[in-house]
């Protein structure tokens, strides 16, 4: 594999991304090993994963904390993270104003991304919040933190030649939330070719001798049939505009025409256990983003698999895939959260301290999950990788699928205070943040900040805990 | 008189002594290694210090960082802390740590606290039970804690408060109950205890408490109950007064206090270690602290400032990409204050390490004995005009022989 960190190659070719798949395939889809490079980026071997940023940060992992205790290849950042202003108040976004040199990505400057990492910039965030409105022929709906707004895409190009990502993803005519009608679908094709064919054009512009960013298009998550008109565009007039492909679904598969089978696939599709990912993995996806890491975390979950599994598999009790830490059964533990896990948390803490910090509500209990539940997937798949590598791992496969439950653990108790471009409210649903302050008594505040035992604690567990005695 | 003095878990050597102020620079060597002083210490109440890692915070250069007792003592609970090893093992901290004894807290927190002879009867913050602290509990929680500094249990009321009989009684206690802790406390081999310095704004009976607790010889000695909102002349005048007469040779502790002004000019009257959840706070809020003073960095005037969050500042946010750093700038925290956790996480790193420095450069400044100097342009840099630095900074500078006007 040594050819592959060669990038003089990539110098020369039209495409500033250079993928290079083990083997071709042979059928449509099928688990495959590759290397994703780009100039100056450390190559990304697949099948991998990209990591989800919130605001340009990975969500609980101030710039130091990834840099120094993760093994975070790539991140994923989306435009409606960062253009409120333009959206709400008809201002110019800051980072469209933040200074870099010609060979420098502002994004990349503003949210402090090491040089190392691959930065992908989409129009939405991961997973995107279902919006009201409808996409137009020009403008899809986005959230941002000042509320609902539309996204041009000529605004979106736009947006792409000043923050010159490594890897912009077409935007693609879909819908989130609910499946679209007869009549969107025949739109949906026509709509996602002119907002490519926009992309490419705007990236052309650029005349400052840099590569242009790497271009992933959209295959719908509907009917080959139904977008063949887009498909035939992308491998004919676009295919030199064209490095990688993005799936909303991993059914999308069937509908990648065997000449664009070489391209990078990337999943923004919701792959909410280990077991949907081994099974996209098994169609042929490359590369992931995975919403179930935060949420895991934020739920106050670690994250406790392995593949291969290390232990055989017992039918009629299947591990776990997580723990909930914040059972206060750990409480006394001083195991770290898996005995055999080297990652930051695992090295320097054990669960005592987690449950701890959580029942505490100290946003440290999430930075520590946050780096274990990224480690436990890194490990996953380069345990993925290796089996492909030894031919395993479809034996492989059946039998994580049968050591570990199907679902995640229940989420049990209370995550961080949540952002209204986090989180999409539900009907009738109780608020998602307690009220935080009551009343204008400080001493009442300070109190609820001193947060003390669970609800249900009575003077006696004071005294049992030595704290102090009852009066009478 | 003797410039070091040495105890069983404790030494604490002068290093070098200000010509001009009653300023001091020292060593103090706890069971988890030697500290510089003067020294600011972060309050990381419940075990963690608002985000950031043991790792993260002792790159701050903190190794004296604050628990509190009380939160402790409710979470995870004695028991807990007992099976675990106490606070260094529960919150793998290699530095030192330092527990308050939770009678500020008991007092400041709870509704219907009521301080008796035998301790503090409060009712429980749940169910309404009355309860009792004693010094005996809180030297028994403390001791379990395992800090390397533990506070006694002290009478603490508002220095504002006009009662004086009221006042007179609490100091008087508090000495009592510096007895009833001395008794309780188990672990003197390994654990320091302070006393705590009470009897309010009453100069005299500040004199009296200091005469009186310094008789008990403990380790270190804390000015107590003050940064109540009692106004900063007489606040200086209290701290002043009590570094007069307690012994030169142990290491003074003013509780509660964390703004750099406060800091520079208490240090100025001879006080050495400090702690404040303010820049902590206030982190958390958006407000980062610079030598030019606090920015409210949601202010959207920040929203395209492309700067550091301090040009001055060498810390892991401030340092650009090229020096070691990350590069973050005012524009970014913008972005991400209030919204995002890790942009708490940055702000707080930046202000522990903002005041640690200070301490560092103030500490530096005492030992080429040109503190006075070292003030005069630190008020400069904050206030820009010296006709603006607040009257009670310019006496109290003036009492001790520096002339910030001049």
């Amino acid at each position: 594999m040594a050819a592959l960190h060669n990038h003089s190659s990539l110098r020369q070719s039209s495409h500033p991304l250079l993928f290079v798949l083990q083997k071709s395939n042979t059928r449509q889809d099928e688990p495959r090993l590759g290397r994703l490079s780009l100039l100056n980026r450390v190559p990304m071997d697949t099948p991998h994963y990209v990591a989800a940023s919130s605001r340009g940060a990975v969500p609980h992992l101030s710039q130091d904390m990834m840099r120094e205790n993760t093994n975070i290849r790539a991140m994923y950042t989306a435009l409606e993270d960062f253009i409120e202003k333009a959206s709400h108040q008809d201002q110019t976004p800051p980072i469209f104003n933040f200074p870099a040199a010609p060979h420098e990505s502002p994004l990349r400057k503003f949210i402090a991304l090491q040089k190392s990492a691959l930065l992908i910039l989409g129009p939405r965030r991961i997973p995107p919040l279902p919006c009201p409105a409808s996409s137009t022929d020009s403008a899809i709906s986005i959230v941002t933190s000042l509320g609902f707004g539309m996204l041009e895409y000529t605004d979106y190009v736009e947006a792409i030649q000043k923050l010159r990502p490594d890897i912009v993803l077409g935007i693609g005519d879909v819908l989130f939330g609910h499946k679209p009608g007869v009549k969107r679908i025949d739109k949906m094709g026509d709509r996602t070719l002119a907002w490519v064919k926009e992309l490419v054009d705007g990236m052309k512009d650029e005349e400052n001798g840099m590569p242009r960013p790497a271009l992933f298009a959209p295959i719908l998550p509907i009917e080959a049939e139904r977008q063949s008109y887009y498909l035939d565009a992308l491998q004919d007039e676009l295919v030199d505009s064209v490095d990688g492909l993005v799936l909303y679904d991993t059914a999308s598969i069937d509908a990648i025409p065997k000449t664009l089978w070489h391209l990078p696939r990337l999943s923004l599709g919701e792959m909410n256990s280990p077991h949907k990912l081994l099974d996209a993995i098994a169609r042929g996806i490359d590369i992931f983003t995975i919403p179930f890491i935060t949420e895991t975390t934020d739920a106050g979950i670690a994250l406790g698999f392995s593949f291969p599994a290390t232990k055989a598999p017992d039918v009629d009790t299947p591990l776990p895939l997580g723990v909930d830490m914040w059972a206060p059964t750990h409480a006394k533990c001083l195991s770290p959260l898996r005995s055999d896990c080297l990652c930051y948390t695992c090295t320097n803490h054990h669960q005592a301290f987690i449950q701890h910090l959580l029942n505490a509500k100290e946003m440290l209990g999430w930075v520590l999950l946050q780096l274990h539940n990224h480690h436990i997937v890194d490990n996953f798949f380069a345990g993925v990788r290796q089996s492909i590598q030894n031919g395993s791992f479809e034996d492989e496969r059946t039998s994580f699928e049968k050591t570990y439950t199907v679902e995640l653990p229940e989420k049990t108790g209370q995550g961080p205070r949540v952002r209204g471009y986090q989180y999409k409210s539900e009907k009738s649903e109780q608020r998602k943040n307690p009220p935080a302050y009551r009343s204008l008594d400080d001493r009442k505040e300070k109190l609820v900040e001193a947060a003390v035992l669970s609800p249900s604690a009575d003077a006696n567990d004071f005294e049992q805990q030595g704290f102090a005695e009852k009066a009478e | 008189m003797s410039t070091s003095a040495q105890s069983a878990a404790l030494k604490f050597e002068i290093v070098a002594k200000c010509s001009t102020t009653k300023a001091r620079a020292s060593i103090l060597t706890l069971p988890h290694g030697p500290v510089s002083l003067p020294i600011f210490q972060p309050v990381a109440t419940q075990a963690s210090l608002k985000g950031l890692t043991s790792t993260q915070l002792a790159e701050t250069g903190c190794n004296l960082c604050l628990n509190n007792a009380y939160h402790l003592g409710l979470k995870p609970g004695q028991e807990t802390l007992e099976k675990v090893g106490g606070a260094h093992a529960l919150q793998g901290w290699k530095g030192n740590i330092l527990t308050d004894s939770g009678g500020f807290q008991m007092v400041s927190l709870l509704k219907l606290a009521k301080v008796t002879e035998e301790g503090v009867r409060f009712l429980s913050p749940h169910d309404g039970t009355p309860m009792l602290l004693t010094p005996e509990h809180s030297m028994s929680l403390q001791n379990t804690i395992g800090s390397d500094i533990i506070m006694q249990l002290d009478d603490v009321i508002a220095t504002t408060s006009p009662d004086a009989e009221r006042m007179k009684e609490a100091m008087e206690r508090s000495i009592r109950w510096l007895d009833r802790c001395v008794t309780a406390h188990k672990r003197p081999e390994k654990q320091n205890l302070f006393c705590i310095i009470q009897g309010g704004l009453d100069l005299e009976m500040r004199k009296v408490c200091c005469k009186e607790m310094a008789k008990r010889d403990t380790p270190g000695i804390a000015i107590g109950g003050l940064s109540g909102g009692e106004d900063k002349m007489l606040y200086c005048q209290v701290v002043s007064a009590c570094t007069d007469l307690l012994p030169p040779n142990k290491p003074r502790y003013v509780m509660g206090v964390g703004y750099p002004e406060d800091l520079v000019v208490s240090i100025a009257l001879g006080a050495d270690m400090f702690d404040c959840v303010w820049p902590t706070r206030t982190a958390r809020f958006g407000n980062a602290v610079t030598s030019t003073g606090t920015l409210n960095l949601r202010h959207a005037s920040f929203a395209n400032d492309t700067g550091p969050i301090d040009a001055d500042c060498a810390c892991t946010c401030c340092m650009p990409e090229d020096e070691g750093g990350l590069g973050i700038t005012r524009a970014y925290i913008y972005h991400v204050a209030a919204k995002e956790t890790a942009g708490a996480h940055l702000l707080t790193m930046h202000n522990v390490h903002y005041l640690l420095s200070l301490m560092g450069k103030v500490r530096a400044a005492i030992i080429e004995d040109r503190y006075p100097e070292f003030l005069h342009s630190y008020f400069r840099r904050a206030y820009g005009d010296m006709a603006k630095v607040p009257t009670w900074a310019l006496t109290a500078l003036k009492e001790v022989g520096v002339d910030l006007l001049a």
